[in-house]
């Protein structure tokens, strides 16, 4: 009986997992037709694409506190004017102070790396975690080229984003003035758009749209508050290994900030979190017997994002973010796979790309099906 | 027909009536249009300004019944502003018809936006279904005092 049952649960889990699969390979094979079919359509409304894309976004982000203004009794273009005053000052302060702080600490821990490599502390270290490792795994070799190149990439690639972010600032500008024209009228745009939709479909596009606003604002929302959540966390925590153990960890706020960014990618993100930390650990206290005693605080390093990633799954996630970002394993590593031959960038953006676009679809499916025209 | 002699918007001021327009869908619809089938998922109420709407209920394996027809002023499926579950009827545009959309999403916004006007407009709901549902009520009493007479009488006899 009980053999019965289990063969049962058994054949209900393989079902299970080839619907899942097979809706992952739906759901992914409608994503590269609609990118193939927008980047082959439309190869010179590419940037204007990219600019109302980002707006959009920006606008859900952004209008639950701009209608929270009107709900008080501000009219919406100075609440929007309001909220955009506060962006403002807040890249203003970025700009002046903030970006050529992050680009200092960048190009010093890029330089730390590039230095260090050259020196026989590091190619003593190097030999001794190959004598160490090759006790378990013999034919081991970690080779020192491979660690200062890969080290150097990430850390260079990160600077280039930055310094990219400078020179783009008059785009940003610009996604900025279409997300105030967005905030104030855009209720009023949808309306017209949506009003060309023929009687048979009208019920149906006005509920979708309104459902799929709804899902977005609380899948961004939740998304940046867990983000923030981690960082700040991250921060914390590594101020306080440097302040118990002095472990010599700089760059803690871009270290943290990084921590925030990658928890948006599931299984994988806390990882990458955390591999800056270790590297900048690694570099700075290369030559400090203490430190070396230690293992360079990567065991400290690792149990703090654990506590981080412990104290996010069970206190901040679940209050914060919608269970609607649910994903099999597979997608995230496709997802991830395919992020990363295009740049670390878009390796970042995949996921959450993929949670939005998840949303629009499973929205646009239900409003069909409920309506039955499909 | 102005918005303000729909029971729904009757105790709003001029201003808010302004408002409520900004929110609300003029459309357009043929002879014999569907506005919506049974069945449908329920998003909202209409308002006749021009024309006539038949509302029809459907039945398996015969024409579909009228159960009224409604003309200018009137309007109907207001519940789903409040719920959405499935249309117990079809409403199909018996002639040219003009007629205003007021949907759930329109009146979330309202809610989020201006609290007060939403009250409003979920307080003249409710007060529509108060009616009904006394209305509803005062039916069921006279059917159960004719059924009552109908078992009580046999014996009396």
């Amino acid at each position: 009986m009980s053999s019965q049952k289990s063969v049962q649960i058994a054949s209900n889990s393989v079902r299970f997992f080839h619907q899942s699969l097979f809706k992952t390979l739906v759901y992914f094979t409608l994503l590269i037709l609609i990118l193939l079919g927008s980047y082959r359509a439309f190869p010179l409304v590419q940037d204007a694409l990219f600019f109302l894309i980002i707006a959009s976004i920006l606008t859900v982000i952004l209008n639950p506190l701009v209608d929270w203004m009107e709900s008080s009794g501000i009219r919406r273009m100075y609440g929007a004017l309001l909220v955009f005053g506060g962006i403002f000052t807040l890249i203003g302060t970025g700009v002046v102070k903030g970006i050529p702080a992050l680009l200092n600490e960048v190009g010093r821990i890029k330089d730390v790396i590039q230095q260090n490599s050259a020196t026989d502390s590091l190619d003593s270290l190097i030999n001794n975690i190959n004598s160490r490792i090759a006790q378990y795994i013999p034919n081991f070799k970690l080779d020192m080229d491979i660690i200062s190149d890969l080290s150097a990439q990430f850390f260079g690639q990160l600077g280039s984003i930055l310094a990219g972010a400078l020179d783009t600032f008059t785009t940003i500008i610009f996604i900025l003035i279409i997300t105030m024209f967005f905030l104030v009228d855009g209720q009023r745009m949808m309306k017209r758009l949506i009003e060309t939709v023929p009687n048979r479909y009208f019920e149906m596009s006005l509920n979708i749209n309104y459902r799929t606003k709804q899902q977005l604002t609380n899948f961004l929302r939740g998304q940046l508050l867990a983000a923030l959540g981690v960082a700040i966390q991250s921060i914390i925590g590594l101020h306080l290994l440097n302040w118990i153990f002095d472990a010599n960890i700089s760059g803690v706020f871009l270290i943290g900030s990084i921590a925030g960014l990658a928890n948006m990618i599931p299984f994988v993100g806390p990882f990458m979190g955390m591999i800056p930390a270790i590297i900048v650990s690694l570099f700075n206290n290369l030559g400090d017997p203490i430190a070396a005693a230690s293992f360079y605080y990567i065991l400290h390093i690792v149990i703090m994002f654990f506590i981080v990633q412990m104290i996010d799954n069970n206190v901040i996630s679940p209050i914060v973010v919608s269970g609607s970002m649910e994903m099999h394993p597979l997608t995230v590593i496709l997802l991830i796979l395919i992020g990363s031959q295009i740049g670390v960038l878009a390796m970042f953006l995949a996921v959450p790309g993929w949670g939005i676009s998840k949303v629009v679809i499973q929205e646009v499916y239900q409003g069909l099906k409920g309506h039955r025209l499909i | 027909m102005a918005l303000s002699q729909a029971n729904v918007f009757s105790q709003l001021s001029w201003q808010e009536i302004k408002i409520v327009e900004h929110a609300i869908h003029i459309r357009n619809y043929a002879p014999r249009e569907p506005i919506f089938k049974q069945g449908d998922p329920g998003s909202g109420m209409y308002i006749i300004i021009e024309g006539r709407v038949g509302i029809f209920l459907d039945i398996p394996n015969q024409e579909p019944k009228m159960l009224s027809e409604l003309s200018e002023g009137d309007f109907f499926g207001e519940i789903a502003l409040l719920d959405e579950s499935p249309r117990t009827a079809a409403a199909t545009a018996v002639e040219n018809c003009i007629i205003i959309g007021f949907y759930r999403p329109d009146l979330m916004e309202i809610l989020k936006t201006k609290p007060v006007l939403g009250s409003k407009i979920l307080l003249a709901l409710s007060e529509v279904l108060a009616i009904r549902l006394r209305s509803t009520n005062n039916e069921l009493v006279k059917v159960s005092r004719v059924l009552e007479d109908k078992v009580v009488s046999p014996e009396n006899e």
